[in-house]
C-alpha cells in the first residue's frame, strides 16, 4: 500500500510535468496545424537557461525560471512569425523547419555547455511527512507550479478574448479570420506561448531529472505519446492523457520493470493511431 | 493504365544507377581506408535515403526506416550466426524479412496520411527500439549483435576491407536499380497520389495498391541497408538503428532533394562526407544538418539535385531563364 502511494505520487507529479509539455505540442497543432519537433529542444533550452540564469548572473532561481519562460517563449514566437508563418500551411515544410530547429538547439546547447550535465539542483530541499508517507518537496513545488500554469493556461484558453480567438482560428481559420482574427500576430503569440511552457517545464524539471543536451529528446517523444493518446489538439485530453502516461510510467517503474511500461503505452498509442485517430477523448479538431 | 504508362529510365535513372556502378570499383582503385569508410557510409546512407524517397513519391514522411533497417540487419546476421553466410541467401533475405513485415502493416498504416503518418512510423521505430532491448535472447538486447561470422560468395569469404565495401556497393547498385525501376514504372501513379489522393482514388487509380508496394520495397531496401551497416560494424546493435537516424536520413533526402532519385545519393554522399570532415567536431553535425534543413525548405525546395536541374535548365535556356518565370518550376523542386 505504502509503495502504491509513493508510485501514485510520483505518477501525478510525473503527469502534471507531461500535461504541461502536452498542452504546448497540442496547442500549436490545434491551432496552426503544426507537428513541433522542435518542442523538446525548447524544454532543454529551458532548462540550460535557468541554469544560466543561477549559476552565471547569480539570479534567485524563481526568476531564473522567469527568465527561461521569456527566452523560450520570445524565439518561438520570432522562429513562427519569421521562418513557420511562410509555410505554415505545408505540413511536411513546417515538421523540416521544426526538425531542423531541434537540431540547431540541442547543438547550440552542446557547444556552449558541452556535453556533460552541469551541476543544477532545485533550491527547495527536504521531505513533508504525511503520516508513514514521505513527500519530496521538491516535487510538491514542481506539481503545484504546474497545476498553476494549467488553471491559468485554462483561464486563458476558456475565459479570454484571446483564447477565444485561438479557439476560432482552431475552429476554422477562414471564417475565424473574416471575423477578423489575425493569424499574422495570434500564431506566433500562439507559438510563443506553447514554447514558453515547454521552457518553464524545462526549467523547473530539468534540476530535479538531469540537463543535458539531448534532453529533449525523450520529451519530444513522451509529447507524441501524451498528445495522440489525448487527440490531436485537444486540450482536456492533453491533461488527461498525460496524467495517464505519468501513472503507467510510475506504476510499470515499481510493478513492471524494465521498458514494459513504455511499451505497453507506445503500442496502445499505436493502435489508437489505427483505430482512433482523433485520440480517446478527442473529437477531430482538424483534418490533417 | 498500366499498359500506357511510360516505365523507361529518365537520365537521372541511368546515372543514379551509374554512380553506383562506378562505386564498384572504388575498392580497387585505392587502398586508402579512409576512402574506403566514407565511400561505405556514404553508400549505407544513400540507401537508406533512397527508402525514405520512395515513400516521399507518394507524399508520405517515413520516420521507421530504421526498424526496417534493424529487421533486415538482424535477419541476415542471425542466418549468419546460424550457418548461413552465403550472400546470395542473406542479402535477399535482409531484402524479404522486412518487406513481408511490411506488407500486413502496410494494410493497417497506409491508411493514415499527413502527420498521422509521420506519428506512426515515429512511434513504429521507438517500438521496435523497444522489443530490441526486451528480447536479449533473440537479438543480444542492450549488447546487440558481435562476432557473426564473415559472409561468403559461393565459398569465398568476404572478410577483407576491399570485399566489404564490394559488397557493400553491389547492395546499393541493387537497391538504386530496384528504386529507379520501381520509381520509373510507376511514376505517374507515384506522381498522381502526390498531387492528390482523392482526386486519383476518384479517376479509378487503386491507390492502396501503389502505396502498398512502394511501402513494401521500401522496407526492403531498408533492410538492405541494414544488413550493410551490420557488415561494415561487425556488430547490430539497437542504437544503430534509432530515431537519430531517422532523422539523419530524412535529412539526406530532403536536402539532397525529394523530387529526383540523385537527390538522396547526393544528399547522402555530401553530407555524410561533411561530417567526416568535421572530424573529431562530429558532435556538431547534426546542427549543419538542422541549419541545412531549413534552408532548404525555405529556399530550394528540390534540394541539391532540384537546385542543379534548376540551373541546368537555365543554361540550357538563357533568354527564358532571365525572365522570372524559370523560378517557380525550382521553387517546386523541378524535376
Amino acid at each position: 500500500m505504502h509503495e502504491f502511494l509513493t508510485a501514485g505520487i510520483i505518477g501525478i507529479s510525473l503527469g502534471a510535468q507531461y500535461a504541461l509539455l502536452a498542452l504546448g505540442f497540442t496547442l500549436i497543432f490545434g491551432i496552426l496545424g503544426v507537428i513541433n519537433f522542435a518542442h523538446g529542444g525548447f524544454y532543454a533550452l529551458g532548462g540550460y537557461v535557468a541554469y544560466a540564469a543561477v549559476s552565471q548572473a547569480g539570479l534567485p532561481f524563481p526568476l531564473a525560471v522567469l527568465v527561461a519562460v521569456v527566452a523560450t517563449a520570445a524565439l518561438g514566437a520570432l522562429y513562427e512569425r519569421f521562418l513557420i508563418e511562410r509555410l505554415v500551411d505545408d505540413h511536411l515544410a513546417t515538421m523540416m523547419l521544426t526538425l531542423g530547429l531541434y537540431l540547431v538547439i540541442s547543438t547550440s546547447l552542446l557547444a556552449v555547455f558541452g556535453p556533460q550535465s552541469p551541476e543544477f539542483s532545485f533550491p527547495v530541499k527536504g521531505t513533508l511527512r504525511a503520516g508513514t508517507l514521505y513527500l519530496p518537496l521538491e516535487n510538491l513545488v514542481v506539481l503545484a507550479v504546474c497545476a498553476a500554469a494549467i488553471g491559468g493556461l485554462w483561464l486563458l484558453i476558456y475565459r479570454t478574448d484571446f483564447g477565444r480567438a485561438l479557439r476560432a482560428l482552431a475552429d476554422d481559420r477562414r471564417v475565424a479570420m473574416t471575423q477578423g482574427m489575425r493569424p499574422g500576430l495570434l500564431f506566433p503569440l500562439a507559438f510563443g506561448l506553447a514554447t514558453g511552457l515547454a521552457g518553464l517545464t524545462g526549467a523547473l524539471v530539468t534540476p530535479i531529472l538531469a540537463l543535458s543536451p539531448s534532453a529533449g529528446d525523450p520529451v519530444l517523444v513522451t509529447s507524441f505519446l501524451t498528445v495522440i493518446l489525448g487527440g490531436l489538439g485537444s486540450i482536456a485530453g492533453a491533461v488527461v492523457a498525460a496524467l495517464i502516461v505519468g501513472f503507467v510510467e510510475a506504476y510499470a517503474s515499481v510493478y513492471l520493470g524494465g521498458s514494459t511500461g513504455a511499451l505497453i503505452l507506445f503500442v496502445t498509442v499505436l493502435v489508437i493511431l489505427l483505430a482512433r485517430p482523433t485520440g480517446l477523448f478527442g473529437r477531430e479538431i482538424r483534418g490533417a | 493504365m498500366e499498359a500506357r504508362s511510360p516505365s523507361r529510365w529518365g537520365a537521372q535513372e541511368w546515372a543514379a544507377v551509374a554512380i553506383f556502378a562506378a562505386a564498384l570499383a572504388v575498392p580497387w582503385a585505392t587502398d586508402d581506408l579512409l576512402v574506403h569508410s566514407i565511400v561505405n557510409r556514404v553508400l549505407i546512407g544513400a540507401m537508406a535515403a533512397l527508402s525514405v524517397f520512395i515513400m516521399l513519391r507518394m507524399d508520405l514522411l517515413s520516420f521507421a526506416t530504421p526498424a526496417f533497417m534493424a529487421l533486415g540487419g538482424y535477419a541476415a546476421v542471425l542466418l549468419a550466426m546460424n550457418g548461413v553466410t552465403e550472400v546470395l541467401l542473406i542479402v535477399p533475405a535482409s531484402f524479404l524479412v522486412p518487406a513481408l513485415v511490411a506488407l500486413p502493416l502496410g494494410a493497417l498504416v497506409l491508411r493514415l496520411r499527413g502527420v498521422y503518418f509521420v506519428l506512426v512510423t515515429f512511434v513504429l521505430t521507438e517500438i521496435l527500439q523497444l522489443v530490441l532491448f526486451m528480447t536479449p535472447r533473440l537479438t543480444g538486447g542492450a549488447d546487440g549483435l558481435a562476432g557473426f561470422p564473415a559472409p561468403t560468395l559461393l565459398g569465398t569469404e568476404l572478410s577483407d576491407a576491399r570485399s566489404v565495401l564490394a559488397l557493400a556497393a553491389a547492395m546499393a547498385l541493387l537497391a538504386a536499380a530496384v528504386t529507379a525501376a520501381l520509381t520509373a514504372h510507376f511514376r505517374q501513379h507515384f506522381a498522381a497520389i502526390e498531387e492528390n489522393e482523392v482526386l486519383a482514388e476518384s479517376l479509378g487509380l487503386v491507390v492502396w495498391r501503389y502505396k502498398a508496394m512502394g511501402f513494401v520495397v521500401a522496407a526492403g531496401i531498408a533492410g538492405m541497408a541494414g544488413f550493410s551497416l551490420g557488415n561494415m560494424l561487425l556488430t547490430v546493435h539497437p542504437t544503430s538503428f534509432g530515431a537519430q537516424q531517422a532523422v539523419d536520413t530524412i535529412v539526406y533526402a530532403i536536402v539532397g532533394g525529394r523530387g529526383s532519385i540523385l537527390g538522396p545519393v547526393a544528399g547522402a554522399a555530401l553530407l555524410v562526407t561533411a561530417s567526416d570532415f568535421l572530424g573529431n567536431q562530429g558532435q556538431y553535425a547534426p546542427g549543419l544538418f538542422g541549419l541545412l534543413l531549413i534552408l532548404v525548405t525555405l529556399v530550394a525546395r528540390g534540394g541539391i539535385a532540384g537546385a542543379v536541374a534548376a540551373l541546368a535548365r537555365r543554361r540550357r535556356a538563357p533568354r527564358v531563364a532571365a525572365a522570372p518565370a524559370a523560378a517557380p518550376g525550382a521553387a517546386r523542386g523541378g524535376a
